[in-house]
């Protein structure tokens, strides 16, 4: 079951639905009746990428699911690339594959940006990750979709040995939106982080899904998303870890906080250990609550009004995901994108 | 260290599982095999109205529409329900009517369990000793219920199911099934059909119970299942606290025990429930063990209402299990306390739903999951709070433990908020023994096996606290039983 | 003339609890008043109601400042009007610098009084000056705010905002608690630099320990809600060592 399948066939018969486990609060078989055309090749002239701002770029760009298939970055060299999906057609449905592979050594930054030309559509784009021994990837992905889209993200991630991946997500969710994240630790003294930031607000909806894999030993799993929800949106938050058998040495934390903002707003979390190994330190933490009163006098007691002194401290809560991305162009770019949804 | 050789002198003497002796016992039983007529059986063994009988016949109606549910992370072969004798009595008549009335050879049986079940026996003991009412199961009826007398005199009542169906019908109308409904589950469904007995409790608006209650659940019959059946009501302003134990004989089979526990708290009533659940585990390759699929739910009907789950959970094959509670009234309180132990093949998929309905209800979990062997735990829970439940709170915290390279831990916990005013707040850790601890209590002189038991005491410490005293010692003995061997 | 703040018979109460009664209090423009009571007397309620804590119910009496009524004002009002509450447990916000907290505050109360907002060379210049007065790191302010802070940094950093939001009223709720001697010196020397004609203060504490380093013009004894005593300075050193019995008698 999966959306891909189910553009590629249009059959919504292979639409996710609420009975599966791992799609219970993204529910897509109740929310297509008939999937969309595929989408027509794309003619006209692309816009700037809006974020491309302190980012020296090479970009690879797919629109509509079609474009390069792949990057590959040779062992020992360094890049900073921007990848850009786009989505053109209104109202049309698309599937896109892409693969980025860093060979032994290599590093490279990422900004990977999901923008939208138009509406209504329905897309389902992979991409494959992986990284060879030692090299290092850090991504940041800006996922900006269309209120009336729905859209799943797959990234699935390997990690060689002694890889480092640093990732960070940040999105305002769509009608549907999935982003997923299956990442394998599969030799060894790798090192995974993974940022998540979620401002959802009107009737918007974001699920971040994510699955930790440490097949091997001494490997390293670090995990924080952050996220608020206001209007009538709703939060997913499915966090799995799984330690195989002998990846003993595994060090893997997980926390997930959310605020919720309105009482018809909801957040749903699935924080999950799955461990089959005795030499771990494996923890989670799952919190979702309201904003602080006494804080919130405490910045009025300062003179602000109370919408600012919300505003203010719900920025500060989500923000501190920001200081785990260590490229200072891609934190630039991330807090200018959060600074863009904080605006009244 | 005394308190830890005084520890490890009780491991030492006791067996790996002392309660794994059968009773030899005239029996009457039901043919193997589940048809309506199983269903009637039952009933009129039971002398039931025929209101009883008609619920259970809907009741198995329904159970033959639904699957056996295989989401919870147990394995386990296939069950066949036409294998199982669903009715199982000592042939001494039904519900005796005094101490005398019962088969010497029972009472011998819980002696030998260290359940006092002569009214004397607990009056002659220690001066100011606290006191329990039991309620004995053995297999589908309960033999005996002690200090009814003494209890009826402040309007408690506790008797079998059986009996309560029969003399107390109006009440158990209006409650039976009102917490866990016929269909909930697969295994609820099949206990309103063919359930056997349990315990019923009532107590009456305002009044604080005297003493505890207990009910010690014995599978003794081979081929058998145990489905009993538990009401327990407390009325406004009333408190009362129940213990439950149980066990069963080393038998190379796997026997299932599918019980059904509801609990309904009205306005500022409380109840504490404990469970040390002792049934047989298996041997150490899994051969044999009781199948524990129980379904308890708590109602917490009425305002500032509090209802607390305590379970010590170190028996059975397989376990299935959710003690929940619905916080349906404002203000009213939940908790659930849990240390869930398996060791060689068990398997235990265990933990709690909280769900917030009333507006400032709160609810606190502590679990504590150990493994050890080739076994697996798993902590499975839900925290809800729907648009109404302004103001819930729940604090959760759960502890998983390794002991072992093949042994394994899972948390698997759901949140779901549904209002702004809700705080939730979760923890979890996944650890083995610290080498450095282990090492620090050996250098000091423990061995090995006692720096364990150390350290796990002090791991599960939080949730043995909360248990009645008494209970606390017995469970402190069965989580040294349960680790025997699995370090070495 | 009428003192910079006023406060007349005024009660409240927190859910069903009343916790001041005919509270009366008249301080004059650039004095110091210190209130003193037991714990449990109403000091912390007082300074709750003045600046427009929700939860407190005002249920009778008045509080104004420059004859203007104050209790019908939004927090962030009285705020900008001059009201600071320097508080007795400073609240941590993380993922906020200090310096971005009290930028946004001081241009927030600017913006209310219909002033020009303040400059950021202009900002840092001052906050520089004043820190170095109150003998702060100023990295320290980089950090988000009151996090990691121990109890003296997080007091000094209330007094620095006192410092850079020039209140009209300062109210310093149990400023020295958890204060060792050389902190209580500073912090006591940095509220002493701001003492001026036309601001006043009221101090709050339990001890008369502060008081030997900030010299209150007067001193008010808060018991059972009200205030049953006033003097002068040495009103503080009576109660130091006779305690607050006799006080409690008199509330009763």
């Amino acid at each position: 079951m999966s959306l891909a399948q189910a553009l590629l066939t249009g059959d919504p018969g292979y639409l996710p639905s609420r009975r599966e486990e791992a799609w219970r609060w993204t529910d897509l078989r109740g929310l297509i009746r008939v999937l969309p055309p595929p989408a027509p090749a794309f003619c006209g002239d692309l816009p700037l990428a809006s974020f491309a701002a302190p980012f020296p770029t090479e970009e690879v760009v797919i629109v509509d699911g079609q474009g390069p298939t792949g990057l590959d970055i040779p062992a020992g060299e360094t890049r900073r690339i921007s990848l850009r999906l786009i989505n053109a057609a209104a109202g049309a449905g698309h599937v896109g594959r892409v693969r980025v592979s860093l060979e032994a050594g290599a590093r490279a930054v990422l900004l990977q940006t999901h923008e939208a030309l138009a509406g209504g559509y329905v897309g389902e784009t992979q991409i494959d990750i992986s990284l060879g021994d030692g090299a290092r990837l850090e991504r940041l992905v800006l996922a900006d979709d269309r209120e009336d889209a729905v859209s799943v993200t797959i990234s699935d991630v390997r990690l060689a040995r002694g890889a480092v991946f640093n990732d960070a997500v940040l999105t305002t969710g769509a009608r549907r939106q999935r982003l997923e994240t299956r990442l394998t630790h599969a030799a060894g003294e790798s090192e995974a982080r993974l940022l998540g930031l979620y401002r959802l607000a009107g009737r918007r909806h974001a699920d971040l899904t994510s699955l930790i894999e440490h097949e091997s030993p001494g490997s390293a799993s670090d995990q924080l998303v952050k996220g608020t929800v206001d209007g009538q949106s709703r939060a997913v938050f499915q966090g799995r870890i799984l330690v195989r058998p002998g990846a003993d040495r595994t060090d893997a934390r997980m926390g997930h906080h959310a605020l919720v903002l309105s009482d018809t707003a909801e957040v749903d979390a699935k924080p999950e250990l799955e461990i089959y190994a005795d030499d771990v330190s494996c923890a989670h933490g799952n919190t979702v609550g309201t904003l602080d009163d006494e804080a919130l006098f405490y910045l009025r007691q300062r003179g602000m009004s109370e919408a600012r002194a919300r505003a203010f401290l719900t920025e500060a809560y989500v923000s501190a995901v920001l200081d785990g991305i260590t490229d200072q162009d891609l934190q630039t770019v991330a807090r200018a994108w959060l600074a863009r949804e904080a605006a009244p | 260290m005394p308190a830890t050789s005084k520890t490890a002198a009780q491991v030492l003497e006791l067996e790996r599982y002392k309660h794994g002796f059968i009773t030899d016992i005239d029996q009457d039983v039901a043919p193997r095999g589940l048809t309506e007529e199983t269903v009637r059986f039952i009933s009129a063994k039971k002398d039931e109205p025929d209101w009883m009988l008609a619920w259970r016949l809907e009741a198995f109606a329904r159970w033959r529409a639904l699957e056996e549910p295989n989401w919870a992370r147990v394995d386990y072969p296939p069950i066949d329900y036409q294998d199982i004798h669903y009715y199982a009595a000592p042939r001494a008549g039904e519900g005796p009517k005094s101490l005398d009335e019962v088969d010497p050879e029972l009472l011998a049986t819980y002696a030998k369990l260290g359940i006092p079940l002569s009214e004397q026996a607990v009056l002659a003991g220690v001066e100011g000793a606290p006191r329990y009412a039991v309620d004995a199961v053995f297999d589908s009826v309960s033999v005996v219920t002690t200090f009814k007398a003494e209890l009826a005199a402040v309007g408690v009542i506790f008797c079998p199911m059986s009996e309560a169906i029969r003399e107390h019908g109006d009440l158990v109308r209006q409650y039976l099934g009102s917490v866990v409904p016929v269909s909930d589950n697969y295994f609820a469904c099949l206990n309103s059909a063919v359930f056997s007995d349990g315990s019923f409790v009532y107590v009456p608006p305002g009044v604080r119970c005297p003493m505890e209650l207990s009910t010690y659940f014995r599978i003794n019959a081979e081929k058998s299942g145990q489905f009993e059946r538990t009401l327990i009501i407390a009325d406004r302003g009333s408190y009362v606290s129940y213990l439950e134990g149980c066990t069963a004989p080393m038998r190379d089979e796997n026997q299932l025990h599918a019980a059904v526990v509801e609990l309904v708290a009205l306005d500022d009533a409380e109840i504490k429930y404990s469970t040390v659940q002792n049934w047989y585990p298996g041997d150490a390759e899994g051969r044999g063990g009781i199948y524990n699929f129980v379904t308890k739910r708590a109602d917490c009907r009425g305002a500032r209402s509090k209802v607390s789950w305590t379970q010590v959970e170190t028996g059975s094959a397989v376990t299935w299990k959710y003690p929940s509670c619905v916080l349906r009234g404002d203000h009213s309180t939940g908790e659930f306390y849990s240390i869930a132990i398996t060791n060689n093949r068990q398997q235990a998929d265990t933990g709690t739903k909280m769900i917030h309905l009333g507006a400032h209800t709160r609810s606190r979990i502590i679990s504590k999951g150990i493994s050890a062997g080739r076994s697996s735990s798993t902590y499975r829970g839900l925290v809800s709070a729907h648009p109404k439940a302004k103001g819930a709170r729940n604090f959760t915290q759960c502890d998983s433990l390794l002991i072992g390279p093949h042994a394994a831990a899972h948390t698997t916990p759901y949140v779901e908020a549904r209002n702004s005013g809700a705080q939730f707040e979760h923890e979890a850790t996944t650890t083995r023994l610290s080498e450095e601890q282990l090492f620090y209590a050996r250098q000091r002189g423990l061995t090995q096996e006692e720096a364990v038991q150390l350290l796990v005491n002090g791991f599960v410490k939080d949730v043995l606290q909360e248990l009645p005293m008494e209970f606390a010692v017995e469970a402190q003995k069965l989580v040294a039983i349960s680790l025997e061997g699995s370090v070495g | 003339m009428t003192a910079l703040l006023e406060v007349r018979n005024l009660s409240a109460r927190v859910a069903d609890t009343q916790i001041l009664s005919n509270l009366s209090l008249s301080l004059p423009a650039g004095e110091v008043h210190a209130i003193m009571g037991p714990n449990g007397a109403g000091k912390s309620t007082l300074s709750h109601v003045l600046t427009g804590k929700p939860g407190y119910e005002v249920t009778g009496g008045e509080a104004r400042l420059d004859d203007q009524d104050l209790l019908a004002l939004e927090p962030e009002a009285r705020a900008s009007r001059g009201v600071f509450l320097s508080f007795q447990y400073p609240v941590e916000i993380p993922g906020v610098p200090a310096l971005t907290f009290l930028r946004t505050a001081l241009n927030a109360q600017k913006k209310a009084r219909g002033e020009a907002e303040v400059s950021a060379p202009d900002f840092l210049k001052l906050v520089r000056a004043k820190a170095a007065g109150l003998k702060m790191d100023f990295d320290m302010l980089k950090r988000a705010l009151n996090v990691g802070f121990s109890g003296g940094e997080k007091k000094r950093m209330e007094i620095l905002q006192m410092a850079v939001l020039a209140p009209r009223l300062a109210i310093l709720d149990e400023t020295d608690s958890g204060l060792d001697i050389d902190a209580l010196r500073i912090v006591a020397e940095g509220v002493n630099a701001l003492r001026a004609p036309d601001r006043s203060m009221l101090v709050i504490t339990h001890y008369q320990r502060l008081l030997d380093y900030i010299r209150p013009d007067r001193v008010h004894v808060l018991a059972g809600g009200r205030i049953v005593a006033s003097g002068g300075p040495e009103l503080a050193l009576d109660l130091e060592r006779e305690g607050y019995d006799r006080f409690v008698d008199l509330a009763a």
